[in-house]
């Protein structure tokens, strides 16, 4: 068969976000991919410089849905480091215990989608069941299921007290055996292995070059964690270990993100143990003196990166967003190639993707299309307001009570 | 002369009878009518059971349990807008779902409900028939390929050129599979492979390998998980149906539950002994066994993930070929010692 | 290996190349040098130090000036190499035959600041969609978003 192209995406049900992938096919082995970003632009950072600091933490939280709290996270702690504050202490502990529920989440949610990836919708199934418990904790804890808002600078802004203590101990006792299950699943079920295993190689050289992060690169075997190296909130403290994998492959990410689990779980039952009392936050200024800041954030994807520069006034200069899956695309590219078409949406959902988060530099307005009679907003609303101004107003309306 | 014409009209009523036995046969049971029904319960208890071992409900609201809901589901897309795409072959594309609907009703009407003896020759029911449904049973997958093809879209392409390559891996192991019992009870005719092991219920046991790879080689054959290779959505869109909508996709829906209805009544007739009694204990017996062959095939659907078309054939022919060979050679020699 | 060795040991073997090297905080390093010495530093980074994450690159608008900033890390630190390129000229050299990674962050460069990347081996636009006027670069400083006329595809 000649070698033809197919499109993977903008619009494609194994992408859960637009993105587009064109694969350069030879019957079923894919020979070259070829990536193209911007569909999903908001324009963050642009915006970003015409908000002030408080806005921004709001605004940086909406950069993705998934891992909302770290993108939050990391410019608060960024900003406070600029602002020269220290936070409170048990706020940090707060914070820590967020991310690391957020880290459950978003790792459970990746096995779900790897199961359905590879066609086992039953492992999806339950994983998404089991990503329930870890969703309500969140909603306990700070009151939203998706946007927690628990960063402010100088601490948290909600505390915690015995009886959600006491809830988020016992939903770590039943993750932990829903997890180890699922660990059984993947040492038992063949055909699951069949499909994850050799799947997307890279190697320990290609990671390593490629500059990829996360699971991605902790899968090649390369034992990095910004957790490690460069510690942050209370992580210097914690007892956790850096899950690799040798495999270099699909079932390798897998793995890391379910001995990954593991770990956090015993992290977030360390950090509700041993809260410490006091104050959850102290009052930040509201202006930042000129200077400039990289902070650094293991999200669950990998390395999240903000450099955030000020110049005296209450609105950043410049605030440069690195969301973990744009480092990881280059790899990604390299994945793909030689691989099956089969395997496009496993290798690419292996990365873990969050297509919203890499993509946030420029603003857009799509041009909206009426339904019968087509009318630009603009004359939409010059008619709007002419029709009500020749209306005569009405008199004698009472409400319909 | 009284007599006479009273023989006659008996002649004229019996003939009537028959007529009228074989519309049934062909239009209510087990024709066009029952298979309707029938393979739509037959979807839901697949669609239900699926669910349930998958911690979810499934089908719930129209009917009781749901049970309506492949009937209102395929009603819904008989009333969707029907699109052909511009590049397609329009006639090709429009003709492969009723094609494809009547090949697999057909199959029905071999299969040895009622309305045969095992004594005469009939329409429904000769020596070689099964090697008729066999063959009939390779049609819709022909038809999945050329509906793939015809539709012009890369996906459909693909899904296509799955369809083919996953045809050569399960047909010969089924073929195998189905033949030993064949083989064991003398006869290429469904309804005296019936009857033997109607006779001699023991001797199933035999064929207990043979069935099992037949029933794999069938759930690939419906292209259901861990075979769903040609129409992986997460992969190629829909596969072969990408361009297919309302009311031909809908048919291509009714075709692929009486694939499974008529699939699962082949295997039940050679490896299960068939329907015994008539009427009334033929149908009853008909449903219990199909859904026990369901039942199996929706369990493997529940456990298993999807396997790349590369391994599919690679265990094809490295399991199931194997196996259906050494079942054939269990067979003929216990038919040399039984002898 | 601590920040004091690494910054030694750049002072050590780059001397006057290194225009300004500070350290505010633990495990953060800038270094600014010319763009002429970028690669050379990079390489010397990468060699010496195993400084082979790139984490990014962030392009500052400072008016005269563009500042690109190279932040790599390893497991010990985080050094940023910063460079100054006119905005007159911007051109900078691209680094993707040491760090093959870099090059989707190159590629955003053009795109946002209207930044030259010398020698980049894939120069389409990576961001922006198809159409985007020449000549705007959303994150400089004097661009300033106005909403497009609105175009019905399909309608005059």
């Amino acid at each position: 068969m000649a070698e033809f192209q197919v499109p993977i995406g903008p619009q494609h049900p194994a992408l859960k976000e637009p993105i587009s992938l064109r694969m350069t096919l030879d019957g079923e082995v894919i020979k070259d991919a070829d990536l193209k970003l911007g569909y999903n632009h908001r324009g963050i950072e642009k915006l970003a410089e015409e908000r002030n600091y408080i806005q921004n933490l709001y605004l940086t939280e909406r950069i993705c849905g998934i891992c909302s709290n770290s993108h939050a996270m990391c410019y608060c702690q960024g900003v406070e480091k600029l602002m020269e504050l220290e936070p409170a202490r048990r706020g940090l502990f707060i914070r820590t215990l967020v991310a690391e529920l957020e880290r459950i989440h978003s790792h459970l949610l990746w096995l779900g989608i790897a199961g359905h990836e590879a066609g086992f919708d039953t492992f999806f199934m339950y994983t998404w069941r089991d990503r329930e418990v870890v969703m309500d904790l969140l909603e306990i804890i700070s009151g939203n299921r998706v946007h927690y808002s628990i960063n402010t600078f100088g601490g948290a802004r909600r505390d915690i007290d015995d009886l959600q203590k006491q809830k988020i101990l016992d939903g770590m006792e039943v993750l932990r055996n829903r997890t180890n299950y699922y660990l059984n699943i993947g040492v038992t079920e063949p055909t699951f292995i069949a499909r994850l295993s050799g799947v997307g190689k890279l190697t320990k050289e290609q990671a390593v070059s490629l500059c990829a992060v996360g699971p991605t690169l902790r899968a090649s075997g390369v034992p990095r964690d910004v957790r490690k190296d460069d510690p942050y909130a209370v992580y210097a403290e914690l007892p956790f270990e850096v899950c690799t994998a040798d495999s270099c492959d699909v079932l390798g990410r897998a793995v890391v993100r379910i001995k990954e689990l593991i770990e956090s779980y015993k992290m977030c039952e360390y950090l509700v143990k041993n809260l410490p009392v006091g104050e959850i936050k102290v009052k930040a200024p509201r202006r930042v003196k000129e200077n400039e800041v990289i902070s650094r954030y293991e999200a669950p994807r990998g390395e999240n990166m903000h450099y955030i520069k000020s110049n005296g006034t209450d609105k950043p200069e410049r605030l440069k967003v690195r969301a973990p899956t744009l480092a990881n695309y280059a790899a990604t590219i390299e994945m793909l190639k030689h691989g099956f078409v089969a395997d496009i949406p496993l290798i690419f959902a292996a990365i873990d993707p969050c297509i919203c988060c890499a993509e946030r530099s420029v603003t857009l307005i799509d041009s909206k299309t009426g339904e019968e009679k087509r009318m630009f907003f603009s004359q939409l609303r010059k008619w709007s307001i002419e029709y009500y101004t020749k209306k005569p107003k009405l008199t004698g309306v009472t409400w319909p009570f | 002369m009284v007599n006479r014409i009273l023989y006659e009209k008996a002649k004229i009523n019996g003939c009537n009878m028959a007529v009228l036995k074989t519309l049934l046969y062909l239009f209510v049971y087990p024709g066009i009518l029952f298979l309707f029904v029938y393979s739509t319960f037959c979807e839901w208890v697949d669609r239900k059971v699926y669910a349930r071992l998958q911690n979810r409900y499934g089908p719930l609201h129209t009917g009781r349990a749901g049970i309506l809901q492949p009937i209102a589901d395929f009603i819904k897309l008989l009333s969707k807008e029907d699109i052909v795409p511009e590049k397609a072959d329009k006639g090709m594309f429009s003709a492969l779902p009723v094609f494809g609907l009547t090949i697999v009703t057909l199959v029905a009407m071999y299969l040895p409900l009622w309305h045969y003896s095992v004594g005469t020759v009939s329409f429904n029911s000769f020596p070689g028939d099964l090697i008729v449904v066999a063959y009939l049973l390779t049609l819709p997958t022909l038809i999945f390929f050329l509906a793939g093809w015809h539709s012009s879209n890369l996906f459909s392409t693909l899904g296509g050129a799955r369809v083919l390559t996953m045809l050569f891996g399960y047909e010969v192991p089924l073929l195998l599979a189905v033949l030993s019992p064949a083989i064991l009870a003398d006869s290429w005719r469904l309804a005296e492979i019936a009857n033997f092991y109607q006779a001699r219920p023991l001797l199933l046991l035999v064929n207990i390998i043979g069935f099992f790879v037949a029933l794999i080689c069938l759930q690939a054959k419906l292209e259901r998980v861990p075979f769903d290779i040609p129409h992986a959505e997460t992969e190629i869109v829909g596969g072969t149906f990408t361009e297919y909508s309302g009311k031909k996709l809908a048919f291509f829906r009714l075709m692929a539950d009486i694939e499974m209805v008529v699939g699962s009544g082949l295997i039940a007739t050679v490896f299960m002994a068939g329907f015994p009694g008539g009427l009334i204990w033929g149908l009853i017996n008909f449903i219990i066994k199909t859904l026990i062959i369901i039942f199996l095939l929706s369990v493997m659907r529940a456990v298993t993930s999807r396997i790349r078309i590369d391994q599919m054939v690679n265990f094809s022919w490295r399991w199931l070929a194997p196996l259906a060979v050494l079942q054939l050679l269990i067979v003929i020699i216990l038919k040399g010692i039984l002898k | 290996m601590t920040d004091e060795n690494i910054i030694n040991k750049i002072k050590d073997t780059l001397q006057s190349k290194v225009i300004e090297i500070t350290n505010p905080a633990p495990r953060r390093i800038f270094v600014k040098v010319n763009r002429e010495n970028l690669l050379e530093t990079v390489k010397f980074l990468k060699e010496q130090f195993s400084f082979t994450h790139l984490s990014t690159i962030t392009g500052v608008d400072k008016g005269e000036n563009f500042e690109v900033l190279y932040h790599f890390a390893n497991e010990f630190s985080v050094v940023t190499i910063r460079i100054l390129t006119p905005r007159a000229e911007p051109k900078i050299p691209s680094i993707c035959e040491i760090i093959p990674g870099a090059i989707l962050y190159e590629r955003e460069l053009p795109d946002m600041f209207g930044i030259i990347v010398e020698n980049i081996p894939d120069s389409r636009t990576l961001l922006l969609p198809d159409g985007w006027p020449q000549g705007a670069y959303p994150l400089r400083k004097d661009w300033k978003y106005e909403r497009p006329p609105e175009i019905i595809p399909g309608e005059e």
